[in-house]
This record gives structure tokens, C-alpha cells and sequence, in this order.
């Protein structure tokens, strides 16, 4: 182990969410079920259960982008000797960064979103985030202000760069689709086939319909916990193997990295790092959760971290395919395209799930690692989880 | 107070500490941007230094008006009343470098829009704010 990373220093010991679909049912009819620290409560309860813990046994929280730290943490009445707030990502990393520096031997990471009944708007001139990223809000006197319409201009360039049909970029929400339908947590699990992802509506053409995420209402949470203790505390605590990141900034606002070169230098570098770090490569990786608030995010990263060599992503999808019982299992539990839009969240859970063996129908079997890949805004980022030794 | 007229306009302009004079010169149909003075590159958005050598020194240069199409977009969603679906987006280069956010006016390329000229014209919007677009250079082969 070298002296300094992060590898292999901490390890989930529970997780916890709320009833995905009872806030989506919920809010669908017009009620509004909690709000983001309500959610957030609701899961940090479950995850302590599921962890067997006691809240006393918590001395870090991290809580999540879109809630304030100091009314988390009178809520859920944690007293912590660290604390920080991120996203899902650097969450993760950011856990192990205080463990690593015995700032805290057991953190939690809590998560709500009350995005759908609260009407959070990611596109137009209010759309959310904007003051962190002026490319959400600079080109708002062209008509450019959808989230959408970033990721459809980076899918527009990377196809024709690729040569990548409609139908092959289909093959990310029809294989996720299939997942959800293995997954009772999931959102949506009406059938889609090719034919169905061809025949919906475009709303920033050329993203379809199914190319968005499902924006729901919840919670999520985890504990990670010093891998020692964690030992402690359970048998099934999942290792966090590996992490690392590259940013990419120049061109940031005029979308440059994201339309010229797909974000893939970062990719690169940052799956360098990550494989490097861990002693294996992708070809031992049987699980990836790859962030997808749009479909197009998939093939980037099956490029960017070597699933399949640059240029192949269009062929990897229909021919290797990533959907139950293809060569590459992504975003199993149906992602944010079909389980629920937990900005990054529900895919830590997801890999904690496939590593305990806990899917059911969706179990990927033989499987001793799970990626988790988020590129958003240029932050290529991955957690590579592991199971607990056998 | 706010007089509310019936005029739809579109979104306001991010004006940060270095914008005004880019708009400025948009108006005066003459559109500039800033030229670092120490490794020549041109930037936008504006900003305070020179992201490739970090000089803080720069003039304000005028646009040849050429550019080339890197990507676009179809909205079939209305986000904006100014904006009725279905409009454009579009990413150009300038022929200067810097990679900019527009929209084609005018008759539209057959097949892929990517790689086509495009040169840069000014567009009176409702309301009188002038806006720089983008036109197809028939004179391009």
C-alpha cells in the first residue's frame, strides 16, 4: 500500500435511502411527501439500521450539495468532530480523505433532494447551479440554457466524430430499462425497445426523451467507516479499492472540452490513476455505474476508462452490450435514466448492493469490483468499490 | 419599480467585471474581444488574464467574422418565451479560436451542420438588444 493514498483505507459499513418509488407515486399526485432534509433524515436512519450502528458512533457528516450543513446536522442531532459538504463523487473521496487523515473513523454521507416537488429548475434563465458554472446561465440570450442542450451538443459532435447511430446510442436507456425491470426500487419499469427509444420525442434534438434522467424526489445515505473498524462492525463492509480524478477546465464555459474532445483526456487520466492505484485494469471489472443525468455520459466513459478502445463505444453497446447478461454490467440498478435521478447517489448504492450480493434478479455474479465513473462538468472521477476479502 | 411591457425579450446578457465592453461593441455591430498583448490568443468569455500564459494584459481586437460549425442542436422544448420551439443552438469556432454559443440564422445546411463556414452577423432583438448570430458563408467551397 503506498504511503500516502487512499487505497483500501475505508469501507462502507451501511447505506440507506427512502421509498423511491413512494416519492415518486406521491409527488406524481400532487402531494409533497418531505423536503431535502426530511429526506435525508429518513435516509441516515435506514443506513444507521442497516449498519447497526448508533448515531454516537458518527464523528464526520458530509452532507450533500443541496442542503445546508449546519441545519443537517441539528436534525439529525450529530455532533462531528470533521465535516464537510460535496457531491456524491468527492463525498466518497472526501470520507477517505478524512479517515485517512484521522480526522474521523466513521462518517456519514447523507443526501436529500425534494427537486421535483419543489419545481428546482435545470434549465432556463434561473436554471439551478449557475452560479457555480457560468456555462449554465452565459449563453441564456441564445436560448441556450437546458442542461439538455450541453449534453445534446457534446452527442451531436461525439456521433458524427464516431460514426455512432441513433440506434446504437439507444442501446444505454433500452439496456437500463431492462435493469430497472430487475429492480423493484426502481422508477420506471414500463418495457422499451429499440423501436420505442426511435419513436419518442426529441426534446433538444438529437437527445430523446429517454436520453433524460428522471428527476424524483428522495434520499440517500451512507457510513463509511476506517477499514479496521469497519471489520468491526460488519461482515460485508465493502472496501473502497482505489479513487481518482482529473479535472479539465480550459474552454469550461464555451462547452470546448466537452464538444472537442469528449472529455476524454481527463477520462484517460484519470482511469491511468485509478488502475494504476488498485493493480488491476478494466478488463477485471465486471460492474460500472457510470453517472448519467443524459445517456451520453455511457459511451464516454466505456471510451475514457477502456472498456472498449476509442472509437468502439457505438459497437460496444450493440454487440458487447451493457444491459443484463452483456459483457459489462452498467448502471444495473437502471440508473439515473430509469431508477431515479439521486445525482450520483443511488449508483454508490448500487455498487454496495452488487458487492454484498444483494440484487436478486439483477445480481451480477463472479464479480469482485464495482466502478463508479461521474464526469459532470469536467471532474473525471472514479471510486473503484471491492468486495470484502473472501 | 418595474414597468412591465408586452414586449417577450430575451434573457439578459451575464454582464461580469469584464463583459460590458464586448457588449458594447456588439452593438455597434463591431463585435471585439480581448487579445492577450503577450502570446496574442483571444478569449471568451472575457475574463481578467490570459488562461494559456496567465498575462494580465490584454487590448480589445476586432472579429474577422469567420467561423466554422464544431456542433448543434434542435430545442423542440420551449424553455423560453423568446424562444419558441423548434430554434437552433449552435458551437462555432472562431477563425480567432475561441469556441462561441449561437445560433444560425437563415437557410440551414443539408445533412450534418459540422464542419460548415459560418460567418457572424448582428440580429436586432425585441426590445432593440442587438445579438451576434451566425450566417452560412455561401462563399466558402
Amino acid at each position: 500500500m503506498p504511503d500516502r493514498g487512499l487505497e483500501n483505507i475505508a469501507s462502507v459499513v451501511g447505506i440507506g435511502q427512502t421509498d423511491w418509488r413512494a416519492d415518486w407515486t406521491r409527488s406524481r399526485a400532487g402531494e409533497k411527501p418531505d423536503d431535502s432534509v426530511g429526506y435525508a433524515a429518513t435516509a441516515f436512519r435506514d443506513a444507521l439500521l442497516d449498519a447497526g450502528l448508533h448515531r454516537d458512533d458518527i464523528d464526520g457528516l458530509i452532507v450533500g450539495p443541496t442542503t445546508a450543513y449546519e441545519r443537517m446536522g441539528e436534525v439529525l442531532g450529530l455532533e462531528p468532530r470533521w465535516g464537510t459538504q460535496a457531491d456524491a463523487v468527492n463525498a466518497v473521496l472526501q470520507a477517505c480523505m478524512a479517515i485517512r487523515a484521522g480526522l474521523a473513523e466513521v462518517v456519514a454521507l447523507v443526501y436529500g433532494n425534494d427537486q421535483r416537488t419543489a419545481g428546482t429548475q435545470y434549465g432556463g434563465p434561473q436554471a439551478s447551479g449557475g452560479a457555480n458554472y457560468l456555462s449554465y446561465i452565459y449563453h441564456a440570450p441564445w436560448g441556450l440554457t437546458s442542461q439538455g442542450a450541453l449534453y445534446a451538443l457534446i452527442l451531436r459532435a461525439w456521433t458524427e466524430a464516431r460514426g455512432v447511430t441513433p440506434a446504437e446510442i439507444g442501446q444505454v436507456s433500452v439496456a437500463q430499462r431492462q435493469w430497472a425491470r430487475l429492480n423493484p426500487r426502481a422508477i420506471m419499469q414500463k418495457p422499451m425497445t429499440t423501436e420505442d427509444y426511435l419513436a419518442a420525442p426529441f426534446i433538444c434534438e438529437p437527445l430523446r426523451l429517454p436520453d433524460y434522467c428522471m428527476i424524483n424526489d428522495g434520499g440517500v445515505a451512507l457510513i463509511i467507516a476506517e477499514s479496521s473498524r469497519a471489520a468491526q462492525i460488519t461482515d460485508n463492509a465493502v472496501r473502497i479499492a482505489a479513487v481518482a480524478r482529473q479535472d479539465i477546465n480550459r474552454g469550461a464555459t464555451s462547452l470546448e472540452p466537452r464538444m472537442t474532445e469528449f472529455y476524454l483526456p481527463a477520462q484517460q487520466a484519470s482511469a491511468a490513476r485509478l488502475w494504476d492505484a488498485a493493480g488491476i485494469g478494466p478488463q477485471d471489472v465486471g460492474i460500472a455505474q457510470i453517472y448519467d443525468s443524459f445517456s451520453v455520459h455511457v459511451p464516454l466513459a466505456l471510451e475514457g476508462y477502456g472498456y472498449c478502445p476509442v472509437g468502439e463505444a457505438g459497437r460496444f453497446l450493440t454487440e458487447g452490450g451493457i444491459g443484463p447478461g452483456g459483457r459489462l454490467a452498467v448502471n444495473s440498478s437502471g440508473g439515473h435514466l430509469s431508477e431515479t435521478y439521486m445525482q450520483g447517489w443511488n449508483h454508490q448504492l448500487e455498487c454496495v448492493r452488487q458487492l454484498r450480493g444483494e440484487c436478486g434478479k439483477r445480481q451480477v455474479a463472479n464479480n469482485r469490483f464495482a466502478h463508479y465513473s461521474s464526469d459532470v462538468a469536467g471532474k473525471a472521477t472514479s471510486i473503484l468499490y471491492a468486495r470484502a476479502a473472501t | 419599480m418595474t414597468v412591465m411591457t408586452a414586449e417577450i425579450t430575451i434573457p439578459e446578457p451575464v454582464l461580469g467585471h469584464y463583459d460590458r465592453p464586448m457588449w458594447d461593441s456588439i452593438t455597434a455591430r463591431a463585435m471585439t474581444l480581448q487579445r492577450c498583448t503577450t502570446c496574442n490568443q483571444m478569449r471568451y468569455p472575457p475574463g481578467p488574464s490570459c488562461p494559456i500564459c496567465l498575462s494580465a494584459d490584454y487590448d480589445w481586437a476586432p472579429l474577422d467574422g469567420g467561423a466554422t460549425i464544431l456542433s448543434w442542436v434542435v430545442f423542440h422544448r420551449g424553455y423560453l418565451a423568446a424562444y419558441p420551439p423548434p430554434y437552433n443552438c449552435l458551437a462555432v469556432r472562431l477563425d480567432e479560436g475561441p469556441v462561441m454559443i449561437s445560433n444560425l440564422e437563415g437557410p440551414a445546411p443539408e445533412g450534418s451542420w459540422i464542419g460548415q463556414r459560418v460567418r457572424l452577423c448582428y440580429a436586432k432583438e425585441a426590445g432593440g438588444r442587438i445579438l451576434p448570430r451566425f450566417r452560412l458563408d455561401r462563399s466558402a467551397r
